[in-house]
């Protein structure tokens, strides 16, 4: 590269201590080529970094394990991409406080492993190996057991970020109950680099459940899913309601109870069988779909943890009537946790969500477009992910989108693309309206008023 | 007491112009100007700080509260949003310049939505209204703080409010699924959990007001549990007690709830409510367990087993919600039963990492000691939650200034062993002063930084969290200059 | 100065008793007025608050006495408060201050006058009813104008109950079978004249169970409308006076079906003071349901096929404790299912005089009420209290509902115990 000021940068980066070395095809940023790769070992390393892009206005792009590199949208500029994996030290394991700090680059695949010998883990399943702590919190990854548990922002209690004038502020803490000051974790939870740079982060944990089971079912296709989906969603505006109760003595004239399988006349549809899973007291950790083509059937499967999963795994046999018997094993299906694209660049992967009870509905919709769609993901709290074919034509692609969006728009619904090629991301809108954008570009400004952590990759204006 | 206003103010031209424009934004009777009324609303429930508002508001509308803040704006007024005004931190604490909106007559649930576990409410519904309005269906709200029949769910989400469950539950923002606000300029936005990009809901929950008001409230339902056990098992001593705690998560259990209260609290609980605690306790624990029936007999067994084998005298455990809610009198009584010990005291909200606990309560034993102020301790042991209770009488001299110094000795043992100020009681205008012990001024001023984005003339509730307010600045221009690469004609922006 | 507000329980208000508030809020869902308009001036902690600020000097303004006139003193806070603030005392010594030092408008002053001129008299009180005593018809057309003159009056001609014949109850009612008590019976004002039935049903259910009841002629009103409207004087003389009557009557035990005089005889302690207080200290009142309870059933219990919604009137659930008692004698009678009305700690709106003096807030809580009685679908509502029994009757009226039978706990015991088809 012909930077005029080139060498310099570069002893100006090599002099905060950071490795740096120029960067290659495979530091590719949604497409966009870096100049320079800088791995630094420490949090003041990655501030001092900070401080020589802002004096010499280079952008920044961070980065963990690369595994979702491709997610998003290219960066309007990226100088310098900062690699986290030195950061790769497990600051403090408090077994007895349930609670983890870690370097930012630590893998999911070492923190479950030095965690697991305290019989303890993080309850996030992190989809593609390889995923830093970092990464996933900058991308807001989760995985099938964010039914029980939540996703990365409801497990991380404290964080520690550097700014792009390199700043290093900390919010949170080690304790899990703690409600001093602004949350900034939440904040840099999903932000794609777009803050500044997650360097450390503290988690609460779980102890690992004793026993698991999966009971898994197959329903068949869209065409015979007997229940009308979200049909129990009710708008019961009621009169004032005093601080003892409600107004009508007798509750929200017209509530439903959730559609049970008790009423259904044919095969059961997947959100009918997720919401009877919820209201069986059974307690699944996850409740997971696989559709492999929308011409074929559904793969549904639960996730039970505790002492006592076996009887409770059984105890659910019953709830998907006519289209049991369930499978019930000790190990997860095959595409558990899995995103449905094949994790490499160029790969299309949007991200579906529905409110629960309508996921039979969207799941039509993805089917009327017609497409060979693959979509996996969590059925009861309806955050699926559907994949493409990576041969997917531009227009094929814009159109899909509009028309899945249509579809799920009147649910409360939205699409929202994650990964997909530069030439097919241009044609499409990735996010589709979202009411808090204009606060977040003006959270944006505030953090990062000369746009140099990772512009424009999040989102136009972020 | 720190009265920032001393007699009645007189309420200068500007804020009875402003009432006036007010009034015509609002229904009848939804302005209050009168001296003797706005002085009901000088605290909330930290009475040791007052100001008497300059107006106050009870809209009925999101569109009212907009209307309100944009007028605020219009004037540079500061504004600052209550519901049943039951904090403890002074969260509510109004501005003698500036307008308080009061959310108490927005109080319906709007839609209740159980095939998708959901209920849209408004803010000030109580936080127990939402469970009895969906009680009969076999669902609840989880997260509930002890003051949860009166305080409201917007005030709830300004402070982020936990509970004796949220050690299995977490707290408020994991359970709210989209807010409705009104920012600090006036517009009305929905910040949806399913919104791609910032956290801007999760940053706004426990925000304390400062970032805009809650106009509408969309949470996350549970299914009741299908089985809950309740147990009370009576130690010698604290550290018995702490010992049993740690075995039990330490065994791999994650009960719904732990609380501990030491020999003083439980001589407050019996004194106001006659809770029949064992005898000679110098510790209760109470541990409730919910889930799966299966899963909670096992578990129930193994705390048994537990208490008894750290040292437990005593094991009682509820057979149904009669007898669990006799265990729960003694302990849901505590803050207020210390008034029949003691003719005054401070309630203390601080954090610990629950293995520090032991250690603490001995350095809070010393403090005690040392100034001559008797403690009573109630607490979260689960989560390291501590609530020492600091007893004085002010009719004494000097006993307040002692307490508060114990009081605030207590958080700084909090700090030193990597905990927080504050776990559930928020910050306010009470902690603000203390803020800089636990964070930098980079991390206050980055945390100034989301405060601007929102708020860029701090009219928000200002004098809150931090403690020193600082000015937004000029809002700074979407670039510096141009990229040196750009200027050269060697790369292209876009 | 008028002899009915002299201050007997002191002369303002006790700053001790406010500076037990620590302003929680935990009252504030409990008060039915904060239920309705969500205002702290209209809760009891922001009474508690208003109290403290005329203490500390401020003068009893308009708007404050309009806030402590607008309390029901239905004592649910008192019920909710966890730090024991007795809110009862507060009120009772707030409005005689507000009596003295407050001077109403003419309008609420003539109105004021007549309640209290009218509602402790019986003799007065049965002259009274006879120009009540107009066809439904006839009251609804005259409805629109007395509202224009007075919502008071008003609300006055729309709660009267139809008219009963009056009967005149013995002095003496002897046990059937073996005597296992000798107890008095207050026959009160409003529950004598408007709802003697149960008078009359209250002494036959004590007499079945064995006790001879005494009901001594000179007794008239306990104090208890005084006492809750700021008028002490009149309401110490009421006590010294009904407890000379029962002093004469010889009995040691009083039983009493109305609430509100129940409550109030239980503090005549409190009210008065030196050998009165002693004189009040000697005798035990009970209030029906608490003493049947205690005393246990001998009688037979006949069938009675129907729902029943019990409604707990303020001064026996809040002011006495006493909520299982009435709905353990009306669930042991056979056939009877017993339906829980919702919010049902919030006052109905009748609280002693409120709804005369308070007519449109009396009118939201009684609506409020009678929605919640109804959509329990029951056949019939156990009022413990004749306050309460027309305010829920005169809202369901309004309402335009099918009207719901309404009786006492003493009628439907009454009923069952002499196996009648009928309650009456």
């Amino acid at each position: 590269m012909g930077a005029p000021y080139g060498s310099a940068a570069v002893a100006a980066l090599r002099g905060t201590g950071a490795e740096i070395r120029d960067a290659g095809p495979g530091d590719t940023v949604a497409g966009v080529v870096p100049r320079w790769v800088a791995l630094p070992g420490s949090t003041e390393e990655v501030a001092a970094l900070m401080r020589v892009c802002a004096s010499l206005d280079l952008a920044a792009v961070p980065t963990g394990g690369g595994t979702r590199l491709h997610w998003g949208r290219p960066p309007e500029r990226c100088d310098l991409l900062v690699g986290t994996r030195h950061l790769d030290g497990i600051l403090e394991h408090a077994s007895g406080d349930l609670v983890v700090r870690t370097q930012a680059g630590v893998t999911a695949e070492a923190l479950a492993g030095a965690l697991a010998a305290a019989g303890q883990e993080l309850a996030l399943d992190v989809p593609a190996g390889g995923s830093t702590v970092g990464g996933v919190l900058a991308t807001a990854a989760a995985g099938p057991r964010r039914l029980r548990y939540g996703t990365a922002r409801d497990l991380l209690i404290g964080i520690t970020v550097v700014l792009a004038d390199g700043t290093v502020a900390r919010s949170g803490g080690k304790v899990v109950k703690n409600v001093a000051g602004y949350d900034l974790g939440k904040l840099f939870t999903g932000s794609y680099g777009t803050l500044g740079i997650i360097t450390e982060a503290a988690f609460r944990l779980h102890p690992v459940s004793p026993v698991r089971r999966w009971t898994t079912v197959r329903l068949p296709g869209p065409d015979s899913w007997t229940v009308p989906d979200g049909s129990g969603r009710l708008e019961a505006p009621i009169g004032p309601i005093g601080p003892t109760g409600p107004a009508g003595p007798a509750g929200p004239a017209g509530m439903g109870d959730p559609v049970g399988p008790a009423d259904t006349a044919g095969p059961i549809g997947p959100a009918a069988l997720a919401s009877a899973l919820a209201a069986a007291q059974a307690e699944p950790s996850a409740v997971e779909l696989d559709w492999a083509a929308p011409s074929g059937g559904v793969t549904v499967s639960a996730l039970f943890e505790g002492a006592a999963a076996d009887a409770r795994a059984q105890a659910v046999q019953g709830l998907a009537g006519a289209c049991g018997p369930w499978e019930v094993a000790g190990e997860a299906p095959a595409w558990w946790g899995e995103t449905p694209g094949n994790g490499v660049p160029g790969e299309i992967l949007l991200e579906l969500r529905v409110p629960p009870a309508s996921a039979d509905r969207a799941l039509r919709a993805v089917a009327a477009r017609g497409l060979p769609a693959r979509v996996r993901g969590s059925l009861a709290s309806a955050v699926l992910h559907v994949a493409l074919p990576a041969e997917t034509g531009g227009p094929e692609f814009a159109a899909f989108v509009s028309g899945v969006r249509d579809d799920v728009r009147p649910l409360g619904g939205r699409l929202t693309v994650l990964a997909a090629p530069p030439e097919l991301a241009r044609r499409v809108d990735p996010w589709g309206p979202v009411g808090a954008l204009p606060l977040m570009r003006r959270v944006k400004e505030r953090f990062d008023p000369g746009r140099r952590m990772s512009p424009g990759r999040l989102a136009e204006g972020l | 007491m720190t009265d920032t206003t001393g007699a009645t103010p007189v309420r200068g031209p500007a804020l009875d112009r402003i009432a006036r424009r007010l009034a015509a934004v609002l229904p009848p009777g939804a302005v209050i100007t009168d001296p003797v009324r706005l002085r009901t609303y000088e605290c909330d429930g930290l009475t040791h700080h007052r100001a008497v508002p300059g107006v106050v508001v009870l809209p009925e509308t999101a569109g009212q509260i907009a209307a309100v803040v944009r007028i605020c704006n219009e004037y540079g007024v500061p504004f600052v949003a209550r519901g049943a005004g039951t904090g403890l931190s002074g969260g509510a604490l109004p501005r003698t310049d500036g307008v308080l909106v009061v959310t108490s007559r927005m109080r319906r649930v709007l839609e209740v939505d159980l095939p998708n576990r959901r209920a849209v409410v408004e803010p000030g519904v109580t936080n127990l209204a939402i469970t009895e309005a969906v009680r009969p269906h076999g669902y609840y709200y989880a997260p509930d703080p002890s003051s949860q029949q009166v305080c409201t769910i917007g005030g709830n989400v300004a402070e982020n409010s936990g509970g004796a469950h949220c050690l299995k539950y977490g707290f408020t923002v994991n359970h709210v699924l989209a807010l409705e606000i009104v920012t600090p300029d006036g517009d009305i936005v929905t910040l949806d959990a399913d919104d791609p990009g910032y956290d801007l809901l999760g940053a706004f929950v426990g925000s304390e007001g400062t970032l805009g008001i809650t106009t509408k409230v969309t949470v996350r339902l549970l299914r009741a549990p299908e089985a809950v056990t309740t147990l009370l098992a009576a130690f010698g001593s604290i550290e018995q007690g702490g010992r049993a705690v740690s075995a039990i998560i330490g065994g791999g259990i994650v009960p719904a709830a732990i609380e501990m209260m030491d020999a003083l609290a439980i001589e407050a609980a019996e004194a106001a409510v006659a809770c029949a605690y064992p005898a000679g306790a110098g510790a209760v624990l109470i541990v409730e367990l919910d889930g799966p029936a299966a899963e909670t007999a096992l578990q129930s067994a193994e705390v048994e087993r537990v208490c008894l084998e750290s040292g437990a005298f005593e094991l009682r455990t509820a057979a149904d919600p009669a007898e669990r809610a006799a265990i729960w009198k003694g302990r849901r009584s505590a803050f207020a039963a210390v008034g029949r010990i003691s003719p005054a005291y401070i309630v203390q909200d601080g954090v610990v990492p629950r293995t520090a606990l032991p250690g603490v309560l001995a350095s809070i034993d010393r403090l005690s000691a040392e100034h001559g102020i008797r403690v009573a301790n109630v607490f979260h042991a689960g989560d390291g939650n501590l609530h020492p209770l600091v007893l004085f009488d002010d009719a004494e001299p000097g006993a307040a200034e002692r307490a508060e110094a114990v009081s605030g000795r207590i958080l700084d043992l909090c700090v030193e062993h990597g905990g927080s100020i504050t776990g559930e009681h928020g910050v306010g205008v009470d902690k603000a002063r203390y803020m800089p012990k636990m964070f930098t001024d980079d991390d206050l001023d980055t945390m100034q930084l989301v405060r601007c984005a929102f708020d860029s003339r701090g009219l928000s509730n200002p004098g809150k969290v931090f403690p020193t307010p600082r000015l937004c600045g000029e809002v700074p221009g979407v670039r510096r200059g141009a990229h040196p690469l750009v200027e050269s004609g060697r790369a292209e922006q876009f | 100065m008028d002899p009915d507000i002299d201050p007997r329980i002191g002369p303002g208000i006790d700053p001790g008793l406010i500076g037990d508030c620590v302003h929680c809020g935990f009252c504030l869902p409990s008060c039915p007025t904060y239920v309705l308009w969500g205002e702290e001036m209209d809760s009891p902690r922001g009474r508690i608050h208003l109290m403290g600020q005329h203490v500390a000097g401020t003068p009893v303004t308009g708007e404050m006495a309009g806030h402590f006139d607008a309390c029901l003193g239905c004592m649910a806070c008192v019920t909710a408060c966890p730090s024991g603030v007795r809110y009862d005392r507060l009120i009772e010594q707030t409005r005689a201050v507000v009596e003295r030092e407050h001077v109403r408008p003419p309008a609420d002053r003539a109105v004021r006058e007549l309640v209290f001129r009218l509602f402790p008299y019986p003799r007065r009180l049965r002259a009274m009813r006879l120009p009540l005593r107009l066809g439904t018809g006839l009251r609804r057309r005259i409805a629109p104008a007395l509202e224009r003159v007075s919502p008071s009056l008003a609300a006055l001609a729309d709660l009267a109950p139809e008219p009963v014949r009056h009967r005149r109850l013995p002095r003496r009612v002897r046990a059937v079978g073996r005597r296992r008590a000798t107890v008095g019976l207050l026959t009160g004002c409003v529950q004598g004249e408007f709802f003697p039935q149960v008078n009359a049903a209250t002494a036959r259910v004590l007499a079945m169970e064995g006790c001879e009841v005494v009901i001594p002629p000179a007794q008239g009103c306990c104090g208890a409308l005084s006492l809750h409207s700021g008028r002490p004087g009149q309401a110490a003389r009421f006590a010294r006076r009904t407890i000379a009557a029962f002093e004469r009557a010889g009995v040691d035990t009083v039983v009493v079906n109305a609430a509100g005089c129940g409550s109030t005889m239980k503090d005549y302690t409190g009210i008065l003071d030196g050998g009165w207080a002693d004189r009040a200290a000697a005798i035990r009142v009970a209030d029906l349901a608490e003493y049947l309870v205690e005393l246990g059933p001998v009688a037979t219990r006949h069938p009675l096929p129907l729902t029943a919604a019990y409604h707990d009137a303020c001064h026996l659930a809040h002011a006495q404790g006493i909520r299982s008692q009435p709905r353990e004698l009306l669930a042991a009678v056979p056939g009877l299912e017993l339906r829980e009305i919702a919010e049902s700690a919030i006052c109905c709106g009748s609280a002693g005089t409120y709804n005369i003096l308070q007519p449109e807030a009396a009118r939201e809580l009684g609506d409020r009420k009678a929605e919640r009685v109804l959509a329990t679908g029951a056949d019939l509502l156990v009022s413990a209290n004749p306050g309460c029994t027309m305010q829920i009757t005169a809202a369901i009226r309004r309402a335009g509902a099918t009207p719901i039978p309404v009786a006492h706990t003493a009628q439907v015991l009454d009923a069952s115990l002499r196996a009648l088809r009928e309650i009456g």
